[in-house]
């Protein structure tokens, strides 16, 4: 049996679902872990979205439960080292001694002092736009992070924050009871060596407001699904109930569109997003659940069921719960001016009948895209990235996740379309290779 | 005192099983969000909803219980895989037993709530003090 | 340090963090410690407004080895926060971790009712009280510890088998392989190219085979089975029969790898009836042969056996690729040939296969949409060769199509091993017959029972690439517990009175790990199998079974404590 002698050190560059994963396997492999995450909270795009997955009573991929206590073990495990606000400057050296600079701004909230008792947002004078929060619209310049996030420690906007614009106000560090607040906190920072690193980066959303006949931002009733799944929340503005943005009053009709920017040519995303058939299909049947009258009417092209249960869930939702499945992308959309309602205009490709539909709200599916950060990573690396952004690996069957680069590994959604499950799973998988990578380079050595 | 009094002077007091994996942390949930719900239910948690004994129910009452809810995770996704549906079947039984002595059956609620529905567990617990504020109290103490 | 002495009365100590003014500016503190105080066996109350920081945990510590006390009872936020993080620092307190309780006045009580401060206030005090009589009746646990034997069992020869072994033997781990089949491979053995980068099988298969048989620290053996495993996760004994004999094998781990069948569509579209009816499998072994003659229109027909109301209700995920493959295979072999792909909906998620459908289109490769209702109709067309009638859907128009070879997409099916290796591991399989794994989320490798794994098309049908990727995760899972040497168990397992019982092997049937046993009457409990979920306790009619830390007298004073 080899022995690490020394213990071998990791980075993990993404805080999602897959890095948490990755940091945890490589842990509990007798790892060093780094887990650096640029946002405030780890937890990434999963903590965004709204459980509901049980109720429908088809094992499927769910959002949250599983991965909430995988976020606190991530902060108690002796092993592993996060990083937050943190952002990577700068990577030099090769397999088995990279060094990697990490800028970790600073929160301006002691994560140890802080107790989360909320007196700060009070007491702060300065609303903002609260994107994620669609229906109130406002939250605090000092704010906590979703509520799923772990520790539950709030942010400061610095923009738009008066202490930092003007030097004005101090409210919020007055009034907390344990001093948490110190705005003179700095940047630091941070080189860490690694003898590997697992890319997990993740995911963003396009802006559907690209599709222009499709009114996203324009027509206030026209939301994205995400807006959806935090409107559901029962912890959201609304306590659960589905509203349209205009008039808040409850839609009687929804329509879904799938592949919103995605397996086009005009936006040169011409991929497949591999998950919004089934998560638009989980949502439609949250909304005929919710409200049994509720029209539902889901816009596809293809039916991607492929998955363990998809299959399954997607005849109850449309056979049981009788959702309406409508095959065509729809051409444009048209605002009523006085209702706010909306009139869908498409080609049914299933009787090649060109038809209108007037829905009280649309849910957009948009494309789900590599992360920005992907290119500034794969410059310090010298990783080749594909035409889109994803990560490439040198041979897509043999090497699922490794990259061109020895010693550095992808796992989740940064190198193409996959689930939760594929994520974690591919999580575990990459954690499996850099401990055989590491243990036979050792073996080298010796 | 006006029976009408009464009523409004009785606060039901529920006795909550709740699973360690799921309706515990759902419990925790209604409270990260402030979610309130009435003050009437004490917690207790089990590792799964397939551990509570029909006995621990049946003392409940005997022991001043005016309601008494399980709450445990949604099929498919016990832990255990199917103590809740044990829990299920054990709760089916118990409250044959109750008509028969002639307590009533809506006493005793067997709940699937899993760990974010925070706001769920503290409707759960909203309607039962309601239901149990017109039922009136149970009065099984020996 | 302070033990725990059954004979002696319970020394308690409560600490109460009130949370800054999280807790304090809802419930009367001082109320609640004046209250708890008087607790029987209550030696003292002590406050913090952070117990979680490390000024905190350093109070802890020190308090308790000040006081003398011999259990915990901490009352503050959600034991799901900081709970191992206490337990921990009384562990190295001198503490035993199963004498620790939480009274949750945070999260379950202050922010809960923070409507209603007075109420809130009398239902702390109650909590902490409850806490305090669970402590009364708790028992100091000692946790099993138990060898992980650094040696993994993988059942399965096949791509993902190879791949999980060598993960681990490289790691040092000792691998055992064992193959039904005289020869490692697995299916990929009767595979020709593989899509996206149509290369040959044999450039990914042969160096693994290779490293496999040349890898000092991996066994193969062919032509066996498992026949039965005995013991428990860190310690099965597996016994194999092999040329006629039988084997044993130590195992720490054991990894399912054991692949998957494929469906004969006998009786469907002709299929067994007329020669130009073919599978896409036998359409492989025809091209890896060079024997496919040329063609002038070639038919394939999706979901032949598949996504059915009834039967295999599945999508089999790889079959739509699998056809676009073989599709550009013959358009290479044959540009002129006329292929139609007849499909309900083309699995081409994510990027690349979508990139590969686009060039399918491009070699003229048609695509043909037709739905369940109307399914596609063959006629014979002389000389073994069958055409098909097919309704357009996205054209409204039928279609007649005189084609030279039909090929049927089939989905894959659970191994025909699948059950009998199911009842030796004592693993679940799902309503669609494939291995279910304990939950997709997270674990999609892991059973619910320790220390076996399942990778591959066993779980359910894959690409090579997905499978590839399973059996590394499958590895790295089976690593963790055999780098660590020894794991520790959770000492909430259930326990048998064998005075009380009775014989009645409820208890056996219900238990979802199979962890009872029955010998001589009695039933007994295998403590490292068992997770401790107490079903078997809450099922036992005479009481005989106890689950440690979760026994009816613990549960049964928060009862009465609650109900005061």
């Amino acid at each position: 049996m080899i022995r690490l002698e020394k213990v071998s050190s990791v980075t993990v560059i993404g805080g999602g679902v897959a890095g948490i994963q990755a940091a945890l396997e490589l842990a509990n492999l007798g790892m060093l872990v780094y887990l650096v995450e640029e946002n405030p909270s780890i937890g990434g795009r999963i903590i965004e979205l709204n459980c509901s997955s049980c109720r429908l009573e088809v094992p499927m991929d769910c959002s949250i439960c599983p991965v909430i206590p995988k976020i606190v073990e991530c902060y108690h495990h002796p092993n592993i080292k996060i990083l937050t606000n943190a952002e990577i400057m700068g990577i030099s050296g090769s397999a088995g001694n990279f060094q990697i600079n990490v800028l970790k701004k600073p929160r301006f909230i002691n994560e140890d002092k802080c107790t989360a008792c909320g007196a700060c947002t009070e007491k702060c004078p300065v609303e903002i736009f609260d994107a994620f929060n669609m229906v109130k619209g406002r939250k605090k310049a000092i704010h906590f992070p979703l509520p799923q996030a772990f520790p539950q420690v709030p942010v400061i906007d610095r923009e738009n924050c008066l202490h930092f614009r003007s030097g004005t106000c101090e409210k919020c560090s007055e009034v907390c009871p344990t001093t948490a607040i110190n705005f003179n906190d700095e940047d630091m920072i941070i080189g860490v060596k690694s003898e590997a690193i697992i890319l997990a980066t993740g995911l963003s959303l396009f802006d559907p407001s690209g599709i222009r006949e499709y009114g996203y931002k324009r027509y206030k009733n026209v939301i994205t699904i995400l807006d959806l799944e935090q409107m559901t929340s029962i912890h959201g503005p609304t306590g659960g109930k589905i509203v349209r943005i205009s008039d808040k009053k409850e839609p009687k009709s929804i329509a879904f569109i799938q592949c919103v920017g995605s397996r086009s040519r005009r936006t040169n995303n011409n991929f497949c997003s591999g998950v919004c058939c089934m998560y638009t299909a989980k949502d439609a049947a949250l909304v005929k659940i919710l409200k049994p009258e509720t029209e539902v009417y889901v816009f596809y092209i293809d039916l991607r069921v492929f998955g363990k249960g998809y299959q399954e869930l997607f005849n109850k939702v449309r056979n049981s719960l009788g959702v309406k499945y409508i095959r065509g992308r729809p051409g444009g959309i048209w605002e009523d001016p006085k209702t706010r309602d909306l009139i869908i205009s498409f080609e049914n490709t299933l009787t090649q009948r060109v038809e209108k539909l007037r829905v009280d709200m649309v849910v957009l599916s948009p494309a789900l895209l590599p992360h920005p950060n992907n290119r500034k990573l794969a410059e310090f690396l010298g990783l080749e990235l594909d035409e889109h952004g994803f990560f490439k690996s040198p041979n897509p069957v043999s090497q699922p996740f490794d990259t061109t680069i020895k010693g550095v590994f992808t796992c989740g959604y940064c190198r193409g379309p996959r689930g939760i499950s594929e994520s974690a799973t591919q999580a575990s998988a990459a954690a499996g290779r850099v401990t055989e990578t590491i243990t036979l380079a050792k073996m080298g050595r010796n | 005192m006006e029976e009408g009094e009464e009523t409004r002077k009785f606060e039901p007091k529920i006795l909550a099983f709740t699973c360690n994996w799921s309706s515990y942390s759902s419990a925790d949930q209604a409270g990260i969000s402030r979610t309130f719900y009435p003050p009437n239910v004490q917690i207790i948690r089990v590792m799964c909803a397939g551990r509570v004994d029909p006995l621990f129910v049946v003392k409940a009452f005997l022991n001043g219980a005016d309601g008494v809810i399980i709450a445990g995770c949604h099929p498919n996704y016990c832990r255990y895989s199917g103590g809740n549906r044990q829990a299920e079947i054990r709760v089916k039984f118990l409250k044959m037993l109750m008509e028969e002595i002639g307590v009533d059956p809506a006493r005793l609620r067997i709940e699937w709530i899993s760990a974010m529905e925070g706001g769920r567990f503290a409707q759960v617990v909203q309607e039962m003090v309601g239901e149990l504020k017109k039922m009136g109290p149970l009065l099984l103490r020996k | 340090m302070s033990e725990a002495n059954l004979n002696q009365e319970p020394r308690i100590g409560i600490f109460l963090c009130d949370c800054g003014t999280n807790i304090s500016s809802i419930i009367d503190v001082p109320q609640v410690i004046e209250a708890s105080k008087g607790i029987s066996g209550v030696k003292f109350v002590e406050r913090d407004s952070s117990l979680c920081s490390s000024a905190g945990t350093k109070k802890i510590r020190e308090t308790i080895e000040r006081s003398g006390v011999d259990r915990v009872v901490f009352a503050g936020c959600s034991p799901k926060n900081y709970g191992s993080l206490f337990e921990s620092v009384c562990q190295k307190a001198g503490i035993n971790r199963y004498l620790v309780a939480f009274a949750n006045i945070r999260e379950q009580c202050a922010w809960a009712h923070q409507d209603r401060p007075k109420e809130a206030t009398i239902k702390a005090i109650n909590t902490v009280q409850m806490a305090a009589a669970r402590l009364q009746k708790s028992e100091p646990l000692q946790e099993l510890e138990i060898e992980v034997h650094p040696s993994t069992l993988i059942i399965g020869g096949g791509i993902s088998g190879m791949t999980a072994a060598l993960c681990l033997a490289n790691q040092g781990f000792s691998v055992l392989l064992v193959e039904r089949e005289p020869d490692i491979g697995g299916m990929l053995n009767k595979l020709y190219k593989l899509y996206l980068t149509n290369q040959e099988v044999s450039e990914i298969l042969n160096p693994v085979i290779q490293s496999v048989r040349n890898h000092k620290n991996i066994r193969i053996l062919t032509s066996a089975s498992v026949r039965e495993v005995e013991g428990y996760f860190g310690d099965f004994e597996v016994t194999i029969s092999v040329n006629g004999g039988t084997e044993k094998f130590r195992a720490g781990t054991i990894i399912l790898a054991t692949g998957a069948g494929t469906f004969e569509p006998f009786g469907m579209y002709g299929y067994g009836k007329h020669e130009g009816v073919v599978t896409q499998l036998e359409l492989e072994q025809i091209l890896k042969q060079g024997k496919l003659k040329h063609l002038e229109k070639v038919v394939m027909i999706q979901c032949v056996g598949a996504r059915e109301e009834k039967g295999l209700t599945y999508c089999s995920r790889i079959c739509c690729m699998v056809a676009i493959k073989n599709a550009t295979l013959i358009k290479k072999l044959y540009p002129d040939c006329e292929v139609y792909i007849i499909y309900r909906d083309l699995q081409t998620y994510g990027k690349e296969n979508e990139e590969y459908q686009s060039k399918a289109r491009e070699l003229g490769i048609r695509f043909i949409e037709y739905t369940p209702e109307r399914r596609p109709e063959v006629f014979p067309n002389g000389n073994g060769k069958v055409g098909v009638r097919v309704y357009h859907a996205l054209l409204g128009e039928t279609l007649t199509i005189n084609s030279d070879l039909v090929v049927l997409s089939t989905p894959l099916i659970p191994n025909a091993d699948g059950k009998e290796i199911a009842k030796i591991l004592k693993v679940p399989l799902g309503p669609d017959g494939f291995f279910k794994e304990a939950y997709m989320e997270m674990r999609s490798t892991a059973f619910g029972v320790n220390g076996i794994y399942v990778c591959g098309t066993a779980q359910g049908p894959k690409s090579i690439d997905e499978s590839i990727t399973q059996a590394y995760a499958a590895a790295a899972l089976a690593a963790i517990p055999m780098q660590q040497k020894k794991v520790k168990i959770p000492a909430m397992t259930a326990e048998v009175n064998e005075e009380l019982c009775i014989g009645c092997q409820l208890c056996l049937d219900l238990c979802p790990v199979h962890a009872i046993t029955f010998a001589e009457g009695k039933s007994m409990v295998i403590e490292a199998i068992c997770r401790g979920c107490g079903t078997c306790a809450a099922a036992c009619p005479s009481k005989a079974i106890a689950v440690k830390g979760f026994k009816d007298e613990q549960i049964l004073a928060e009862v009465e404590a609650a109900l005061k």
